[in-house]
């Protein structure tokens, strides 16, 4: 048991160490201009977790993140059921919504700027927009594959408009928006930082900013290596979701 | 997603209302983008100011728009970097997920950078790329490596990892080496996932290609929609988004239609499973 787990996780404790390692010395033999090591790094990070700046940049950022993702939710999952349940709408708006989906979405920010300015709703709009097509996209392809014979049985069972969505819509088809929200939260991270670097500059994305306005790369660094993890951590997020949620399924 | 929606695609046109279905599906579809533009078109008039765009003065500015030189210019240049990075990360997508996929001692220790990458927001890495490549193509260039490298790498060892025993094992009977049973049996039995991740890439470089823009300012299709935008040209930026959004619709196209031509056995195999 135990020899197991060293053979399983010996090589990433291995090559990790390594990854840290090169870090180390190709920083010690690069300009400080471009590269720093890994240690001037984490002294950097420590500094700013010490002087509290991390963490009101970081719950900054959560703010923003956050409320854009919810809004996508509440607003992408509700009304790709009601497309899925209403042909003639999912018919007829279904191609430019794969449109929009394919629309690089960053290519908008410089309207958004100049329509809405520095605020804080442009950036929330920015994440919304981000996060919210693969939420509707994924809902609807679930809730299209919903057997027809299953809406049948819950009709000739006399169930009503609501108890048809309860019961058979939202549980059939939270799958797969789960692999929408997986997807959504890679998306929403990537409309957090575009947000604030274009827009009024606030949060984590700030700190890359002035950091790398006054050639603080041990700041620049540890700032892309905060938002690093907070990235992979919520990836993991999003995968256990969808997993979980995937038991469901058939 | 990806695969839902093969399997969706896939089925359809097997079912008999299907044909019913398609020919109604035109009406609803004028219907629904006639309203579209009509709102927005109202919305605008009756509560923006002038500049903001609207359908009838994006339409004005088209013809205006596509025969400016600054316009060719910028697109051909950002068209052709995406293609330029794409083109890269593929060499090397491929090349490092083959080796994953195939290699137990490259995965456990590659894994975890190639997953920990692909989750990193890619818009973050532009302070550090234009300090090391300078307000230049290069740093474009690398965002965009950089922005679909990684989804070709996992989808290519997924594939490589999916491909049969058994395909492996006839291809080592017939005493085929490592490297031209990886070349000529993992390699093209992994297509369809290679497919998928290049899609997935192309719509990553076309974004990395306009944030790099938007962030160091160099001349690009990106930059046109930023400047135009700026100067309160809404309407002729627009016809940038434009483009932006017709060739990542047209890619997307471009690959569902080569999976469809050249892998029909795909789609079914996803059906059924």
């Amino acid at each position: 048991m135990r020899r197991e787990l060293i053979n399983r996780h010996a090589p990433f404790v291995l090559s990790l160490t390594a990854g840290m390692a090169l870090w180390e010395v190709v920083g010690r033999y690069s300009s400080p201009a471009f590269m720093v090591p890994l240690s001037a790094t984490l002294k950097k990070l420590w500094q700013l977790i010490i002087g509290g700046t991390l963490i009101t940049q970081f719950l900054d950022s959560a703010a923003l993140f956050l409320t854009g993702f919810v809004l996508a939710l509440l607003i992408g999952m509700p009304l790709g059921l009601l497309l899925a349940r209403v042909r003639g709408l999912r018919v007829g708006l279904e191609p430019y919504i794969m449109i929009l989906y394919a629309t690089p979405m960053v290519a908008l920010i410089p309207f958004i700027l100049s329509m809405m300015g520095f605020g804080f709703a442009p950036k929330v709009l920015v994440v919304f927009l981000f996060a919210v097509f693969p939420v509707l996209y994924n809902t609807i392809e679930g809730a299209r594959s919903i057997k027809p014979e299953l809406i049948e049985v819950a009709r000739s069972f006399r169930s009503s408009e609501w108890s048809l969505w309860r019961e058979v819509m939202v549980p059939y088809t939270l799958p797969y928006t789960m692999t929408g929200v997986r997807l959504a939260i890679g998306r929403g991270l990537v409309g957090m930082v575009a947000a604030e670097f274009f827009l009024s500059s606030t949060g984590l994305g700030q700190m890359i900013m002035t950091a790398s306005q006054n050639f603080d790369t041990a700041g620049v660094f540890a700032a892309i290596l905060v938002i690093a993890l907070i990235g992979i951590a919520m990836m993991r997020l999003g995968r256990r979701i969808e997993t979980h949620f995937a038991r469901w399924r058939n | 997603m990806t695969d839902a929606s093969l399997t969706v695609a896939a089925t359809r046109p097997a079912k008999a209302p299907a044909a019913k279905f398609l020919s109604g599906a035109f009406v609803p579809r004028l219907i629904a983008g006639v309203t579209i533009l009509a709102l927005w078109e109202g919305v605008v008039r009756a509560f923006a100011p002038a500049y903001v765009a609207k359908p009838s003065g994006i339409v004005m500015a088209i013809p205006k728009v596509i025969v400016d030189p600054a316009f060719l210019n910028a697109s051909f240049v950002t068209l052709s970097a995406v293609a330029q990075g794409l083109a890269i990360a593929l060499v090397f997508g491929t090349m490092i997920g083959l080796l994953i996929g195939r290699s137990v001692v490259a995965d456990r220790t590659l894994r975890h950078y190639v997953n920990g990458f692909y989750a990193v927001p890619m818009v973050v890495v532009l302070p550090l790329f234009s300090l090391w490549f300078g307000y230049s193509g290069a740093t474009r260039l690398a965002t965009i490596v950089f922005s679909s490298l990684f989804s070709i790498i996992v989808n290519v060892a997924d594939g490589a990892r999916a491909v049969p025993r058994e395909y492996v094992e006839v291809s080592r009977s017939f005493r085929a080496g490592r490297i031209s049973t990886l070349l000529e049996v993992v390699l093209p039995a992994s297509m369809p996932y290679f497919l998928a991740g290049l899609r997935l890439a192309a719509g990553r470089a076309l974004i990395g290609a306009v944030v790099a823009e938007f962030f160091t300012a160099i001349g690009g299709l990106g930059y046109f929609i930023l400047y135009n935008s700026r100067t309160f040209h809404h309407n002729e930026a627009f016809v940038g988004v434009l483009l932006l959004a017709g060739f990542g619709v047209g890619f997307d196209m471009l690959v569902n239609g080569s999976i469809r031509r050249f892998m029909p056995w795909y789609r079914r195999d996803e059906a059924a499973s």
